[in-house]
């Protein structure tokens, strides 16, 4: 069909010069900054068995994976989620290595999304695991880094928000209610949706309902966390605070407290995330630009029971609120005489970059005539006497 | 403070937010006569009013470029819900209802049924949930015709007075769920304008009650 020559698919898109520096400039900063504190790369496949992460309690729906079949008919998925095939890589390739292991990556994840929603069906990933590395240690670790990597991408106006599974389950566990009723008890903190909330609770009394009823307000900073706190006497969901405000301590004493934020209705997710969880927010994104949190049941689930956490930047998301980059404009035309390619050649990688190219022209005139086409400023001709320099008026 | 924007459905949910606002003090005039403009500037208030259709509503608080948005909760079922859902407003007050030809027996045969809607996942999970298998049509206009011209056994359709299905011999045969207008935010815009938007939010909850 012709309209399939000039469209890409949807939530696809090329990017050309301006869209590539900014993206490589951010990974590229990102990326020293993981190898920095040693963590190693790893690249998996673009495609995987789509057993894989139907298998591994993944909670993507199956709608939202490109599917492809193999020549002997098994069902393939496009790779819609960095963290699980590296589970696999840490529980089969990597099980007879010491650990805790540090592993960054950087690549696509793949997702269907509905038509004409205007959400991309690939998204570059940039981000880390720390695998095999429990508690409090490896925690602080993982959002130090999380910080860390965007303020190395150059972002200023950003937070990190914690949340913790424990402090909704211990709540809702302490109501006595059936796992359906949970759900829906789940759904409405995650949705913030206050009236359907109250309507749930509804009759039940005491510290847990209560508490529930206020889940959805307490976000915000660690004062958050002195209120949550006194709102229950919940021995499981009291430790989840404990464990922030500890958390907290450690990154303030580290000066990174200014970016941390709590929201204890953080339930997202809740089946697949162990302990911590958290999300990075900054001015001018609409939606995340970082999500992470524990999994430390998910590399059991392949054999090898290694508690673990890690993060992904949505490098996309998070170039859309930096400023964009001056890209370096084309200001010579460097031409050459017979002969002279290699010495044209040396001039070139001596100019600075992106400011200088080849003319593919035999006549000085042509060159001229293609430098004007392209409204730059010189031309540099190179011949066995030398280089000569011949300056172009602006356009007339 | 942050000058927010927020979506609010054209047509009678426009009305009644107005109205609303205006009972939080809100200076609507230009919204009360906008000509052709579909953004307007509060003038007492640090809030941009876009005029947009439901579906749309959802999709600029969605991308994040309206901090909040008022809709129906027929469209947050239909259209699924990444955002936060605030607050009940208690106005555009009606019911999804399954309704069939007067007299017709829906369940009343082994053969799968075809029901006919606006809302076909709205009628599609209906369905799910009580374990019956239907197949769906999508109709735009009125649905209340599919059954009379033979394409469908029933139709799930938004229900206020029922006067329209009565005056084409329709009645409603099972109550699926209530509706009413939502005050709904976006999860970034929450956590980067927390007293704006909760200011907001209070303001219209002391204005319900």
């Amino acid at each position: 069909m012709e309209i399939y020559k000039v469209n890409t698919p949807e939530g696809t898109r090329d990017r050309l010069f301006a869209e590539c520096v900014e993206k490589r400039y951010v990974q590229h900063a990102m990326i020293s900054l993981f190898e920095k504190r040693g963590y190693s790369e790893v690249i998996t496949p673009e495609v995987e068995y789509y057993d894989l992460f139907v298998k591994a309690q993944n909670p993507l729906p199956q709608e939202s994976m490109l599917k492809l079949v193999d020549c002997e008919g098994r069902l393939l998925v496009l790779r819609p989620d960095c963290t699980t095939p590296i589970a696999r890589v840490a529980a089969t390739r990597l099980k007879d290595f010491p650990f805790p292991q540090r592993l960054y990556y950087n690549q696509n994840i793949f997702r269907a999304n509905g038509l004409d929603t205007g959400s991309d069906s690939d998204i570059t990933q940039c981000g880390i695991e720390l695998i095999g590395a429990p508690g409090l240690r490896g925690d602080v670790e993982a959002i130090a880094m999380a910080i860390d990597a965007l303020c190395s991408a150059g972002a200023e106006k950003f937070h990190i928000e914690l949340g913790h599974v424990d402090f909704f389950t211990g709540l809702a566990s302490g109501l006595g209610i059936g796992k359906k009723r949970k759900d829906a008890l789940r759904n409405c903190i995650e949705s913030k949706n206050f009236a359907m909330l109250e309507d749930l609770i509804g009759s039940i009394s005491g510290g847990e309902a209560d508490c529930l009823r206020k889940l959805p307000y307490l976000f915000g900073g660690a004062e958050v966390l002195e209120e949550a706190f006194s709102l229950t006497d919940n021995e499981v969901a009291r430790s989840a605070v404990k464990y922030l405000s500890t958390i907290y301590r450690e990154l303030d004493t580290a000066g990174r407290g200014k970016y941390v934020r709590f929201d204890l209705g953080l339930v997202q997710s809740i089946d697949y995330y162990s302990g911590l969880v958290y999300r990075g927010f900054m001015e001018g994104a609409g939606t995340v630009v970082l999500a992470g949190g524990r999994y430390d049941n998910l590399i059991g689930g392949f054999g090898l029971p290694l508690p673990s956490t890690g993060f992904a930047v949505y490098v996309d998301s998070l170039i859309s609120c930096l400023p964009p980059v001056e890209i370096t404009p084309l200001e010579t035309l460097v031409h050459y005489e017979p002969g002279m390619l290699s010495e044209a050649l040396d001039l070139l990688d001596s100019l600075p970059k992106g400011t200088a190219e080849l003319s593919p022209c035999t006549s000085f005139n042509e060159t001229m005539a293609l430098a004007r086409e392209k409204g730059l400023k010189q031309i540099l001709a190179v011949s066995e006497n030398g280089i000569t320099e011949a300056k172009l008026d602006a356009k007339p | 403070m942050q000058n927010l924007k927020i979506a609010v459905t054209k047509g009678r949910l426009l009305d009644e937010s107005l109205t609303l606002f205006e009972k939080m003090g809100l200076d609507c005039k230009p919204v009360r006569n906008p000509g052709r403009r579909l953004i307007h500037q509060i003038p007492n208030y640090p809030l941009q009013v876009v005029m947009a259709k439901a579906p749309d509503v959802i999709t600029y608080v969605e991308h994040g470029v309206c901090s909040m948005g008022i809709v129906g909760k027929d469209t947050i079922l239909e259209q699924g819900n990444s955002f936060y859902e605030v607050l009940d407003l208690g106005f555009g007050a009606c019911r999804f209802a399954l309704a069939v030809m007067d007299g017709f027996d829906f369940y009343g045969d082994y053969k799968k049924r075809r029901v006919a809607t606006k809302y076909p996942n709205v009628a599609r999970s209906y369905f799910l949930s009580k374990g019956i298998d239907v197949s769906v049509i999508k109709i735009e206009g009125s649905v209340e015709i599919a059954p009379l011209l033979g394409l469908s056994d029933g139709i799930v359709d938004i229900v206020q007075t029922g006067g329209t299905l009565k005056a084409n011999g329709l009645s409603v045969i099972e109550d699926i769920r209530r509706i009413s207008a939502r005050l709904i935010v976006n999860t970034a815009a929450m956590k980067l304008y927390k007293p704006e938007i909760f200011g907001f939010i209070e303001k219209c909850r002391a204005s319900l009650a």
